[in-house]
């Protein structure tokens, strides 16, 4: 069954229908909460809450892009979430280091066939873009996650966050410009393939 | 070398994702090939583009799928249920009225009991077809009259009624414990009613209900 069929049964209350687009958009919404939060149980919380609106709120979609839409949802649960963690700030269980951030491990990684030395190259390779996108401002953040890390066109990114294009636009590269700030500062961490790339001047 | 303004940065980020004109590109492509400020920017943009593409992916550490009770899905309601609770609440108004008005004729008639008790009482109307009925000779008197195949057919009859109505009997009241009497239990059939509907309507709706999630469940499972 193609996508549209499986929208409009979703839109009459077939929970089926729903569940299989759920199958298939999970992975990029909790991608998408998880980079914006930054915190893998709030993701987790967001994605879900975005799920059980969307399926609420489904007889609002009025074509489009349904990842766009989808994405809109989760981008509204992950600022619930940043506005309530703000009201009640929690600290992290996770090991830190010295200057108060966390360690990632190997172990939570997604590709558990990488090699020991493949993974720990993941781990810092994350835990750089991470570190640099919780220093963006969250507009700024949630554009550039929408664009470069899980790949929507300007066009989606400006549905799911609901602003002109020549907003995205001007937000997008800001948000570039910074990064690419901060990301020469884990210079060091970033693994060897990159680096590489940055000498022949890519 | 120039210093860039933000709109040239807006322009060449554009530029990286294919959003410009064609007229805007090459024109900045012109730019490009001529300010090596331009060129070094590009290349920057570039290169943090290119590292968020290569974001690790996270594995997703459950399923998002959602359950009835998450998408806030009931089961139905048999059409019965509600009728059964209808019914049951209107045999529950029957029984409470019936009760009520059997304990409050109760009350008024043990009230008067006494009263009934206490009035004397002749012959003279007591059930024998109403009117004034002649007076009853006494038993005195019966001993004076010759009795005659017709008198003592009208006599006895007489006698013995006036023996039987000379006093009212202090159990003229019917007692409930002496005799079956319908109208004491009969409230409380429409109590076993109501009880019996209501029994019978959540029975159907937990078959519905159960019925509900096994049909769920066999369509996730499939």
């Amino acid at each position: 069954m193609d996508e549209s069929s499986l929208i409009h049964e979703a839109q009459h209350g077939d929970l089926d229908a729903f569940n299989t687009l759920v199958l298939a958009y999970q992975d990029i919404v909790y991608n998408t909460a998880l980079r914006i939060l930054g915190d893998e149980d709030l993701a987790a919380d967001a994605s879900q809450d975005a799920f059980i609106s969307s399926f609420r709120a489904l007889n609002s979609y009025r074509g489009g892009s349904f990842r766009a839409w989808l994405l809109r949802t989760v981008t509204n649960a992950c600022y619930d979430e940043l506005r309530r963690k703000k009201r009640r700030p929690t600290i992290s269980l996770e090991p830190s280091t010295d200057d108060g951030d966390d360690v990632e491990t190997p172990r939570w990684l997604s590709d558990p066939n990488a090699t020991p030395e493949e993974q720990l190259d993941q781990a810092e390779l994350e835990h750089a873009i991470q570190h640099c996108l919780e220093n963006l401002p969250t507009d700024f953040r949630t554009v550039v996650v929408l664009a470069d890390i899980q790949g929507l066109d300007y066009t989606e990114v400006a549905a799911a966050v609901k602003k002109p294009l020549g907003t995205i636009k001007s937000r997008l590269a800001r948000a570039r410009l910074r990064l690419r700030e901060c990301l020469q500062s884990f210079r060091e961490l970033l693994p060897a393939a990159f680096r590489l790339e940055e000498e022949r001047g890519l | 070398m120039t210093i860039l303004s933000f709109r040239d940065v807006e322009q060449l980020s554009a530029f990286l994702d294919g959003q410009l004109t064609q007229v805007e590109m090459s024109r900045l492509e012109a730019r490009i090939r001529s300010d090596p400020a331009l060129a070094s920017t590009l290349a920057d943009l570039r290169q943090a583009r290119s590292i968020l593409h290569r974001t690790p992916k996270r594995r997703l550490p459950r399923n998002f799928t959602l359950t009835p009770k998450m998408a806030g899905i009931k089961p139905p309601v048999p059409r019965s249920v509600p009728a059964l609770g209808w019914a049951s609440a209107v045999a529950m108004l029957v029984f409470t009225f019936t009760l009520g008005a059997n304990l409050l004729s109760k009350l008024s008639f043990g009230a008067a009991a006494p009263m009934l008790a206490a009035a004397p009482v002749t012959s003279e109307g007591y059930g024998l077809g109403g009117g004034p009925a002649p007076t009853a000779p006494s038993a005195s008197d019966n001993t004076q009259i010759t009795p005659t195949p017709e008198t003592s057919l009208l006599v006895i009859p007489t006698q013995t009624l006036s023996s039987e109505t000379r006093q009212v009997p202090p159990s003229a009241t019917p007692s409930p414990k002496a005799k079956f009497d319908f109208d004491d239990y009969w409230p409380y059939l429409w109590l076993g009613l109501a009880l019996v509907l209501v029994a019978a309507a959540l029975l159907i709706r937990k078959a519905s209900v159960q019925a509900f999630r096994r049909k769920m469940s066999g369509k996730r499972n499939q």
